[in-house]
């Protein structure tokens, strides 16, 4: 009936955690300004693709463009889920950056989540798919839900610029709430798991990667198990690229992951003419870099990587109002800002207390007791 | 030791128990033989193989049922998260008019504080003991107050005038309370003095607590108030029920455990007085004061204020207990000085902080009877309610003059002329200014008192007696004892549910509603056919369930499962205090928000005028925190059952009105019902005994939130008002159902199974949307839409004379149609939801008037005097059924060529003369000619003699007739007489009782 209020928000930054954030609080909301400066004014084809993704698991959501694109209108309906849907995500971003908020929406959707999302699988920007499994869905156990029907299934691997993969999710939905969780421990590295994965290139590659890791590796522990997984044919997707995925288990059940991926990039979004490709780095380089990247990871403290501490706090504010306590590294730049999200859209704010002993940071929040309202009463 | 010696040697003599007399009989009475007074589990100790096992299936059987029983008791653990005092417990006293609700409250306060309460007015905070506190409020007497009040309360203590038996209020609330989570609830019968017969007496406290069992669970506490003594229920009574209450243990509620509540307890209008004289309808700004219940209350959540709306907090602090529990000191009872007291409403309460102004209330308690108090006191024209000495002991303060001079200047007056007293009381003009002066706050920099405040502070100063005895404080401290060593009050939670399949075995056969005149007001009795019945068996099934029911809580509870989950939980609730307690107090509010239990005051803005202008402390405001997206509006779907009290059936897209969560909303539901195939089928009226569907449109509610829904909300309304019942289901932002749809088009072109069908359709575009459809003839035929006929195709049928309006379309039929077929395709077209709600805002409102929205079509129609609309093709007439005319059959002549001779139709010309075998005479010899007449002679014997032997009888059977009527007559009449005369005697006797139940 009556009118609706729209929040009103400006900016192009935080775009996937903003409509996040506002479909679960059900606020409607208004954007303006996004990249009214720039040279190429409004959305950007993930950022419309992600729209539409949202349009596609939920019921009856409102999106309103205008015609630059700078301004957007978004009134969140319901998360429905359901099965066999498909979405194509571009070429412009990977699927890591649709799997992140898709995944935390749908545990509160009406219906189980099974989705075949198409486009890039792996590429440096966002976390790659492998490490979505390895890593982020071990995360999601901790808040306690279900692990079966949480599953990430590689169907085929694409890498940018023409991407050409394929993965299945499937999300189950939480019966009622979230589990509040304690979680400070992060424990002693205990093993290191890995994938390298090349796509229309030779199988050395990955053998040259992984090696070069290992020999890192080796001088600290022993458990080091790198897989290597080549695709040929229509699997290995339109373009030629290779990299690695690496995680480390702590004895306290953390995951600490680390992800490099190496393809050409995308024609239109490199400075450089299109003709002479920049040569990509050496597979052994890579090896190296990531092994580094790892241990830097490792050496910040916390009880997840850098990467996954927006995901981290965001299920903590959802949780129920019980106190969630959990222990990061350096708080990454997205981390904060999705902190700051969180207290504008579910007003749960949250005590930062530097612990100057490991150099982390203990955040700790009382839950704003999300419920799910979309299932059904039986 | 030399003692102990000697007790050994010369022991005690035993007790010798009795083998005859009246303790025997007593004791013998209570336990028939000797096995009944041992319990089950001794009896199977002293004779296992009376109780072992005879058939492995029955052992089978009553194992899984000892399990399935042990785990319905079980419940998912709810996690506590309610720290530090909790805040007082809302105590509705709710009741039929003129029941002794206020009295109630007035003893009970009497009971606990000894002060006088002059008036019952908004909730009253008391202290009961160390760890309680106690918030009486009154139900207001109309429904949307009963609904409120069932939003917050609880306990409701229902009070049931005993003399007259149930009324509708009581049920009424009691449906409310159960599907707005069922809070706890006690009985209370009064006027029971009204009964001079002792046997009556004990027969309708027995009847009523059996009726009032089968609609909460058996055994379920009713208490009796015997009678008044001094206008007041007696101290021992009093006493027993603030016991009950003081050991009453509250369950949680899911709904108020995951939203905050705050049921204001005082209310100022603080909008600045200069933009009131402006324009006195400009939106107010108030604030409203009360406890945080339910769960703890962030910033900038938003709450809903029943029958105002939806608005943002604005302003919310917290202010210092008015009405702290007493200081932790190791002591029993409490002192006289802790027996605190907070009713603003009121006008109760001693100092109070405020932000904006400290108000100051001199108890009169210890004013006492000083003079100018008592004049005041006079003048707020509520003297009548005093009590009769003190009225006495003022006015002669107030006297100006002596017995002694009175006496001297009277006179004796033969006519009725009033005496001109001079000790009469001053009037109220000035007194009420007094009252002002006194009231205002030290610090009256910007606070504007409305009018409804001053009313409140009126009645602070009246009649408050002094403190009787010491005799009632140490009752109190032993209401505290008992307190401590509470006896568990059956803590089972699961009276929600347990209560509603409870309620059903009242079907509605046997219910009864009767409205009369009685004690001054209409009254709605509710009336059981089978409560005689009940009285006369129920009892021995009673004690066996009560057997029952103790062994089973004596068993352990739930499996590892259940004992992990409890513990987890108490974990987390240890941990949650733990590192909560650590943060500074600011910090702590900002991450979890104000605790429940303290008091709140809470600013809103831009409220209507008429808030604050029909404000009335009798119907205090309810404030309902919203959870994250309840301010959303939607469809809704629920699961819905209309009241088996209620009369009609409820009929789709009638407004109802709902009150659900917080809210109470008018709305236009459509109903349905799920198919086997999934699909949601709109129903045009509720069915009768079942649950459907019902879905509407409204701010959303979470699942399984409980809906009540009523029709009507006059107070003068007969019938019962609450007509359905509902749980949310789910909530959608579009709408599923569908209704059946019938479309019927006729062939106007046949080929051979192929027909040009018009009128079915009404465009081309719709043809292509049914392409492929199913359609079928009235005769049976089936096919199948193909196509859109082609241009040309439809014109030459127009061509032809045929006037088509719509589409043609072009179907093909497992056989050949007739042009007098008619063709209907059966489809499902779905149905909208009205996109409408309109909140109830009763509190923008005079109490007194019934809030009126959106009227049903049958209401309208009822008020313009228009006539139904009558289909006239829908009616029945008789079907008339011309005889069909065949023409004769012609058997073309090809056919008949080609047809056997035999079969072939004779063309033979007519005889004018008839055949010889006719024509010729018959010639017959005498002998055959003899018995020719012999025999017609015996016939004509025999029929002569049948004729008579008719004619006989028929008189015969006249005279038999005759006879029969008469008797007939004769024992009519007879039993006419009988009945008459038993009719008498039943009238005579129902008449007695009558007059019994009156006196």
């Amino acid at each position: 009936m009556g009118k609706i209020s729209y929040t009103r928000l400006k900016g192009s930054q935080n775009f996937r955690l903003r409509l996040l954030l506002a479909t679960l609080s059900s606020t409607p909301i208004i954007i303006n300004d996004i990249r009214a400066e720039s040279t190429f004014p409004g959305l950007r084809p993930h950022e419309v693709s992600f729209l539409r993704l949202l349009e596609k698991v939920s019921d009856d959501c409102a999106v309103e463009v205008n015609e630059t694109g700078t301004k957007l209108k978004y009134l969140p309906g319901i998360v429905m889920g359901g099965r066999h849907l498909v979405h194509d995500c571009g070429t412009s971003r990977s699927i890591g950056y649709f799997l992140e908020p898709l995944i935390v929406l749908c545990l509160f959707g009406k219906k189980p989540l099974t989705i075949r999302l198409q486009g890039i699988t792996n590429d440096s920007k966002d976390p790659s798919v492998d490490t979505f499994r390895s890593t982020t869905l071990p995360l999601l156990k901790q808040f306690g839900i279900p692990s079966e029907g949480l599953e990430l299934k590689i169907e085929s691997r694409g890498v940018s610029p023409l991407g050409g993969g394929e993965v299945i999710l499937s999300v189950p939905i939480v019966q009622d709430t979230l589990k509040a969780i304690t979680w400070i421990d992060e424990g002693m590295v205990k093993r290191i798991r890995g994938t390298t994965f090349s796509t229309r290139v030779s199988v050395q590659f990955e053998n040259t990667m992984l090696h070069a890791a290992r020999g890192i590796f080796n001088h600290y522990l022993p458990d080091v198990h790198i897989y290597t997984d080549h695709k040929a044919g229509p699997q290995a997707g339109k373009s030629p690229g290779y990299g690695i995925s690496l995680v480390a288990e702590t004895t306290s059940g953390c995951y600490i992951s680390a992800d490099m991926a190496v393809s050409y990039g995308r024609g239109d979004d490199e400075d450089e003419p299109e003709d002479e490709k920049k040569d990509l780095s050496p597979p052994g380089d890579i090896g190296e870099k990531i092994a580094s990247t790892l241990l830097g990871e490792i050496e910040q403290g916390g009880v997840v990587d850098s990467t996954h501490q927006g995901l981290l706090f965001l299920l903590c504010a959802l949780c129920p109002q019980d106190v969630s306590k959990v222990r990061v590294g350096k708080l990454s730049p997205y981390g904060i800002e999705v902190l700051r999200n969180i207290r504008d859209f579910l007003g749960v704010k949250f005590v930062i207390k530097p612990d100057p002993s490991t150099e982390t940071v203990i955040l700790k929040c009382v839950g704003c007791g999300l419920k799910n309202l979309s299932r059904k009463a039986s | 030791m030399a003692k102990d010696g000697e007790n050994s040697e010369q022991p005690h003599k035993s007790h010798r128990i009795r083998k005859s007399g009246a303790s025997v009989k007593k004791k013998s009475k209570s336990k028939p033989n000797s096995t009944e007074g041992l319990s089950k589990e001794q009896q199977k100790i002293n004779n296992p193989k009376a109780f072992a096992f005879n058939s492995s299936v029955k052992a089978k059987r009553l194992q899984s049922r000892a399990t399935e029983k042990e785990q319905k008791r079980l419940h998912v653990p709810t996690i506590d998260r309610n720290t530090g005092e909790p805040a007082p417990f809302v105590i509705v006293v709710q009741g039929p008019p003129q029941v002794g609700k206020s009295l109630l409250i007035k003893c009970l306060v009497k009971h606990y504080t000894k002060h006088n309460l002059p008036e019952v007015r908004g909730p009253i905070t008391i202290v009961s003991g160390k760890q309680r506190r106690l918030q009486f409020v009154e139900c207001p007497n109309d429904i949307n107050g009963m609904i409120d009040c069932a939003k917050y309360a609880d306990l409701a203590l229902l009070l049931i005038d005993g003399s007259y038996g149930f009324e509708m209020e009581t049920f009424e609330f009691l449906n409310i309370l159960q599907n707005h989570g069922f809070p706890r609830v006690m009985g209370v019968l009064t006027h029971l003095d009204k009964f001079e017969d002792v046997k009556k007496l004990k027969k309708t406290k027995q009847r009523l607590k059996h009726r009032f069992w089968t609609e909460i669970y058996d055994g379920a506490k009713l208490f009796y108030l015997s009678g008044l003594i001094h206008g007041k229920y007696t101290k021992r009574e009093v006493h027993n029920l603030a016991r009950f209450i003081s050991v009453m243990k509250f369950p949680p509620l899911s709904w108020r455990v995951s939203h905050p509540y705050i049921l204001v307890d005082r209310f100022e209008d603080m909008t600045p007085p200069e933009k009131v004289h402006m324009n006195s309808k400009c939106d107010r700004n108030v604030t409203l004061y009360g406890y945080l219940r339910g769960c703890n209350l962030k910033k900038g959540t938003k709450a809903h204020i029943a029958g105002v709306g939806d608005y943002p907090l604005s302003g919310i602090t917290a202010l210092a207990d008015p009405c702290p529990l007493p200081s932790a000191a190791k002591k029993k009872g409490l002192r006289d000085k802790e027996k605190l007291f907070y009713a603003p409403m009121s006008g109760l309460g001693e100092l109070l902080y405020d932000k904006d102004a400290v108000y100051i209330n001199i108890n009169d308690h210890f004013v006492q009877f000083s003079k100018d108090d008592g004049a005041m006191a006079e003048g707020t024209q509520k003297g009548k309610q005093r009590d009769v000495g003190v009225e006495l002991v003022k006015s002669l303060q107030n006297t100006k003059y002596s017995v002694d001079e009175k006496l001297e200047k009277s006179f004796i007056t033969l006519f009725g002329k009033k005496p001109n007293m001079s000790s009469e009381p001053s009037t109220g003009l000035i007194d009420a200014q007094d009252v002002v002066d006194r009231d205002v706050p030290l610090e009256p920099v910007e606070t504007y008192e409305s009018d409804v405040k001053d009313e409140d502070s009126e009645s602070d100063e009246e009649g408050d007696t002094e403190d009787e005895n010491g005799l009632e404080s140490l009752d109190g401290e032993r209401a505290n004892n008992n307190q401590s060593s509470s006896k568990s009050i059956n803590d089972s939670s699961d009276e929600e549910t347990f209560s509603k399949s409870e309620q059903h075995h009242v079907t509605q056969r046997n219910f009864k509603e009767q409205i009369d005149l009685h004690g001054g007001r209409v009254r709605r009795k509710a009336v059981f056919e089978n409560e005689m019945d009940i009285d006369n068996k129920v009892p021995d099934e009673d004690n066996d369930d009560k057997n029952d029911t103790k062994t089973n809580r004596g068993q352990s509870s739930g499996g590892g499962f259940f004992d992990k989950l409890k513990e987890e939980i108490e974990l987390q609730k240890q941990m949650n205090i733990a590192e909560l307690n650590e943060l500074d107090e600011i910090t702590r509010v900002e991450i979890e928000g104000f605790r429940t239990g303290t008091y709140l005051r809470i600013e809103v803005r831009d409220v209507p005028y008429e808030m604050v202008e029909n404000f009335d402390p009798c119907h205090p405001i309810l404030v309902g925190g919203l959870a994250l997206g309840e301010e959303n509006v939607g469809y809704m779907q629920v699961r819905l059952k209309r009241h088996r009290w209620h009369k009609k059936v409820l009929k789709t897209r009638d407004p109802i009105i709902v009150s659900i969560g917080w809210r109470r909303y008018q709305t236009v539901p459509i109903y349905a019902i799920e198919d086997r195939n999934g699909r949601h089928r709109m129903l045009k009226y509720t069915p009768e005994h079942m649950h459907c569907l019902a879905m509407f449109w409204g701010p959303l509610a979470p699942p399984h939130t409980g809906v009540v829904a009523i029709q009507n909300l006059s107070n003068n309304q007969a019938s019962f008002r609450i007509t359905a019942t509902a749980t949310v289901l789910e909530f959608n932002h579009a709408t599923t159902i569908k209704k059946k749809i019938k479309l019927s088009g006729k062939p106007c072109k046949i080929f051979k199974k192929t027909a040009f069908i018009a009128d079915l359709f009404t465009s081309d575009l719709e043809i292509a949307r049914f392409q492929g459809a199913a359609i079928r003839t009235v005769s049976g035929i089936r096919g199948q839409v193909k196509k859109a006929a082609k241009e040309e195709i439809a014109n030459k049928s127009k061509k032809k004379g045929g006037v088509v309006k719509g589409a043609i379309a072009r179907c093909t039929f497992e056989d050949k149609i007739k042009m007098s077929d008619i063709v209907f395709l059966r489809g499902w077209t779905p149905v909208e939801v009205p996109c409408f709600y309109n909140p109830l805002t009763t509190a923008l409102q005079p109490r007194d008037k019934t809030w009126q929205g959106m009227k049903t079509v049958a209401e309208l129609r009822r008020e313009h005097n228009l006539p139904v609309p009558v289909n006239k093709d829908s009616l029945y007439r008789p079907i008339e059924r011309k005889p069909k005319k065949f023409n004769p059959l012609v058997i073309p002549k090809s056919l008949q060529a080609a047809l056997p001779f035999a079969s072939k139709p004779k063309d033979l010309p007519s005889r004018k003369r008839p055949l010889l075998e006719n024509r010729r005479a018959v010639v017959m010899e005498p002998h055959e000619r003899k018995v020719h007449a012999l025999v017609q002679h015996l016939q004509l014997i025999r029929s002569e003699k049948m004729k008579k032997r008719k004619l006989k009888e028929d008189a015969k059977k006249k005279a038999h007739e005759v006879e029969r009527a008469k008797e007939e007559q004769i024992s009519k009449k007879r039993q006419r007489e009988e009945r008459r005369e038993r009719y008498r005697e039943q009238d005579k006797l129902k008449k007695k009782v009558r007059r019994n139940t009156e006196s």
